[in-house]
Order: C-alpha cells, then sequence, then structure tokens
C-alpha cells in the first residue's frame, strides 16, 4: 500500500485526467476495496460489479476529494461501500433468499489488528466503541463490516426491529459524544 | 446549521450502513442540495471509515481492471485518439462542499462554468463515439423529439443541457434486455405518495399519484438526482391526472436510470423556472427491480 501522501497524490492526477495514475491508483487500493465490499456481498460476481462502479465514480469524481476532509482509502472506500450496502439493501427487499446461510457465515467480525497497526483514527474510535455496551459493541461493528439491515441484526440479536432502530441510533449518539463529533 | 438529532441520527446510520433503501435514498437527496448535511455525512464516513483498517485485502480477478477501464473511455492504442484530447480536465483542488454547493439553489455563474466545462468536455468525448452507432443516434432523435415538441415538459434553462445528457447514452443502452422498476416516492408510510414505474427497454415511465394534491398556485415537479450528472435534473411537473406518463427518461442511460434518486419537490404553478429545484424535497426515492430482465 502507498503512503497516504502517495494517493493523494495520484488522486489529483486522476483528477486531471492522468489515466496511469488511475491505472496506478487502482493497483495500490483494489485489494481493501474488494475485501471491504467482499465482506458485504458475500458474492465475487456481485462485489466486482461493485467495484467496477466504485472505481468508474471515482475516476469521475476524483476532482472533489478534499483531502482535508476525508484520508483518499477511506474515501474511496467510502464511495464502494455505499454502492455496495445500496445493492444488499435493494436485494434483500426484493428477496430474502439466501440471507440466512449468509448470516451464519458472516456472524463476526474482522480479527483484531495488534495495536501498533492500528491508525490513530481507528483506536479512537475503537475507545468510543469500547465504551458500549459489549451487545451494542457488536451491533455497531456487525453493522458495518457486513453491512446488516436491521432486520438481519434484529434476527441475530433476537430483538424486534424497533428496538434495533433504538439501540443503533443510541449507540450512535453515544459515539458521536465520545468522539466530539 | 444546526440539524436535528433526527437529522444527525440519519447522517450518522447513513454513515454505518443500517438505513433501508428509501431512508438512503432521503439522505442522498438531502445531500444533493444541502452542503452542510453533506459535510456532516462525510464526517462521519470518515470517522467510521477508520474501521475499514481492519478488514483483509482479497485481489479481486485480473479481467476486472480491464473492464474498468473500458467503464471510463479508456480505449486500447490503436483507439486513443478518440478519447485522449477530451480528457475531463477537472481542478484538483475544487473541494466537496464547493462541488455541492454547484447543486444548491444559489449557484453562481463562476461554478456553473466548471461544470458546463467538463459537460462540454465530457460531451465531445462522447460526440466522438456518437457518430459510430446508431443506437445514439437514435436517442438523439427521442432527445431532441421531447425539446421540441413538447418543450413545457422541460424548463427553458435546460434545454441547452440537454445536449450532455446524449453525454450519458452508451451503445450498450438500446441493446440491454428489458426490466420493470418501480420506485415509492413517500414521505411516511400512510402519507400521501407518488409511485413511479419505469420500463428499461422503453425508459418510458409512468407516475401515479395516491393521495397526494399539490396546494393551489403549486406544482408538484419530479427530479432525476445521480452522482453521474453534476446536478438534478427535471422531469417535468406531475400533472393533474392521476397518471402522468413520458418518454424523457430515454436521453439517460439505464445505468443512471435504475441508480438514480427521484424526488418531488413543491415549485410554483407550471413548474421551476430555472431548472433548479426551489424546495428540499418531499418525496424521495429509488427504484427497485421488479421484473428482472431475462438475461
Amino acid at each position: 500500500m502507498l503512503t497516504p501522501a502517495e494517493l493523494v497524490w495520484l488522486i489529483a492526477a486522476v483528477a486531471k485526467g492522468d489515466q496511469a495514475a488511475f491505472e496506478r491508483l487502482y493497483a495500490a487500493t483494489r485489494a481493501k476495496l474488494f475485501g471491504v465490499v467482499l465482506r458485504i456481498l458475500r458474492r465475487q460476481d456481485l462485489a466486482e460489479e461493485v467495484i467496477q462502479e466504485a472505481y468508474v465514480k471515482i475516476w469521475n469524481s476524483a476532482g472533489q476529494f478534499n483531502p482535508g476532509q476525508s484520508s483518499p482509502i477511506t474515501w474511496m472506500a467510502s464511495i464502494a461501500r455505499n454502492r455496495a450496502i445500496d445493492v444488499v439493501r435493494k436485494r434483500s427487499e426484493a428477496s430474502i433468499e439466501e440471507e440466512p446461510a449468509a448470516m451464519e457465515v458472516a456472524a463476526d467480525t474482522p480479527d483484531p489488528l495488534a495495536r501498533r497497526e492500528m491508525t490513530e483514527d481507528l483506536k479512537r474510535l475503537l475507545e468510543c466503541v469500547g465504551r458500549l455496551e459489549p451487545d451494542r459493541q457488536k451491533l455497531v461493528l456487525l453493522a458495518y463490516y457486513n453491512g446488516w439491515s436491521r432486520e438481519q441484526l434484529a434476527e441475530k440479536f433476537g430483538a424486534p426491529v424497533n428496538t434495533v432502530k433504538t439501540w443503533l441510533r443510541r449507540s450512535m449518539m453515544d459515539i458521536r459524544e465520545c468522539l466530539g463529533l | 446549521m444546526p440539524y436535528s438529532e433526527d437529522h444527525i441520527a440519519l447522517a450518522a446510520e447513513y454513515g454505518l450502513g443500517t438505513l433501508d433503501a428509501d431512508e438512503r435514498a432521503q439522505v442522498e437527496t438531502m445531500m444533493s442540495v444541502d452542503k452542510d448535511f453533506t459535510a456532516m455525512v462525510l464526517a462521519w464516513e470518515h470517522k467510521l471509515g477508520a474501521l475499514n483498517g481492519m478488514v483483509g485485502s482479497v485481489e479481486p480477478r485480473p479481467e476486472l481492471w480491464e473492464k474498468i477501464r473500458a467503464a471510463v473511455g479508456h480505449s486500447q492504442q490503436q483507439q486513443a485518439p478518440l478519447v485522449l484530447p477530451d480528457a475531463p480536465q477537472l481542478e484538483p483542488a475544487r473541494t466537496i462542499a464547493e462541488a455541492a454547493g454547484t447543486l444548491g439553489a444559489g449557484t453562481s455563474s463562476v461554478d456553473n462554468s466548471n461544470v458546463v466545462q467538463l459537460a462540454a468536455a465530457r460531451e465531445r468525448r462522447w460526440r466522438a463515439v456518437a457518430t459510430a452507432t446508431s443506437a445514439i443516434a437514435a436517442a438523439l432523435v427521442v432527445m431532441i423529439g421531447v425539446g421540441v415538441s413538447m418543450p413545457e415538459l422541460l424548463p427553458n434553462s435546460m434545454r441547452p443541457k440537454a445536449v450532455t445528457q446524449v453525454a450519458q447514452v452508451t451503445p450498450q443502452a438500446a441493446l440491454r434486455p428489458s426490466g420493470q422498476y418501480v420506485a415509492v416516492l413517500q414521505k411516511d408510510a400512510g402519507g400521501p405518495a407518488f409511485i413511479l414505474t419505469v420500463d428499461e427497454a422503453t425508459r418510458n415511465f409512468t407516475v401515479r399519484k395516491v393521495g397526494a394534491s399539490a396546494e393551489p398556485g403549486s406544482s408538484y415537479e419530479l427530479w432525476l438526482i445521480s452522482d453521474r450528472l453534476p446536478k438534478p435534473r427535471s422531469l417535468g411537473v406531475i400533472g393533474a391526472n392521476d397518471f402522468t406518463s413520458r418518454p424523457v427518461l430515454a436521453s439517460y442511460d439505464p445505468d443512471t436510470v435504475k441508480n438514480a434518486t427521484y424526488a418531488v419537490t413543491v415549485e410554483q404553478a407550471g413548474g421551476s423556472p430555472d431548472g433548479a429545484p426551489h424546495s428540499t424535497p418531499i418525496f424521495a426515492g429509488k427504484l427497485i427491480e421488479t421484473v428482472p430482465p431475462s438475461r
């Protein structure tokens, strides 16, 4: 992985229409973005479609990236993750088949990194998530990593959807206060 | 601008990913007209995005790069002359906040010129491609037909911009099998709503009003909001009858049509005079596939 400064430079070049820079940006970030969306979509073909759309959007909107507002990899991952969430939300409303199996596979969160590998932003966020009750911690992390809907979370936690809705909202407000947002 | 806890929670849960499709569409619509709200959503995406640091990398198949390169219009060496002279010239320093400003009602002419320049560059690039394909020529005829025969469908200021809509049409568009899509544009369950149906093949849309009536002296106007377009595009005023049916989506490519947010605003009688929305969307939604195309 390139450094954030190198990625910012590449994105600026992409914004000017530099195709070689776009290829380098793709090479440096594709595996991270693919890992993020595959975890949510759990299907290679859907994940590839989403990654394709995400990089088209990155190409078209590179000029809107603001280094003061976000890190390059977070900006790119957000574009890909938002597309993935849009896809799973539409699919889950049209059909709920294959979800129970997918839920079994995905019913965990990624292994924790060694603390020295964590960015400052990640340490700070995990401290705030860590102040939530244990069940709420899991709720928030499953929602983020697996892209689960409130309905899927309700099933996992054996609670009514409205209760999950309240938990999520309360948890996000607690995190907001802790982060000082 | 101070936001209610409801708005803050909406922005946070958008970043978390737990909103349903309608709520996500609502957030995206609000982002397209409110740059402070956009900044709040982006701040949440940034804070939560740190979590991606714990997700393992997975290599996609090597073929994916070729697809992406083709999708952004980078051609193989022998086709290079079509593309290279007209690559988009965006200013790298242009911020998200400035870009969001171009979407709002108070757009300055300076911001507009950036967008138009970009659109013009894309348009030149695509026009070169268009000359090679009769599919695009057909789409162009439909688009001009709408502009000439039914000018009331499009606010005046949109008519020059309509040319850039052609830029979004791809040759594959007309060849793809047909699907049926529906969006329920609703504020809250049980309230009045619009039901939008789109036929993927003809890209005709029909809006059905369910219990919603505009106040006297105002009109409901339907908008297409897409991250591929610089600002919301009017699809025209929703008529007084229960059903309004129009072919104006034919000038947008199927992916834009499928992935766009559709929103309804209250405008002065007869519709927005300048092609830009003047109220926060009161109804918004995204299309959901009901009859999948036969693949």
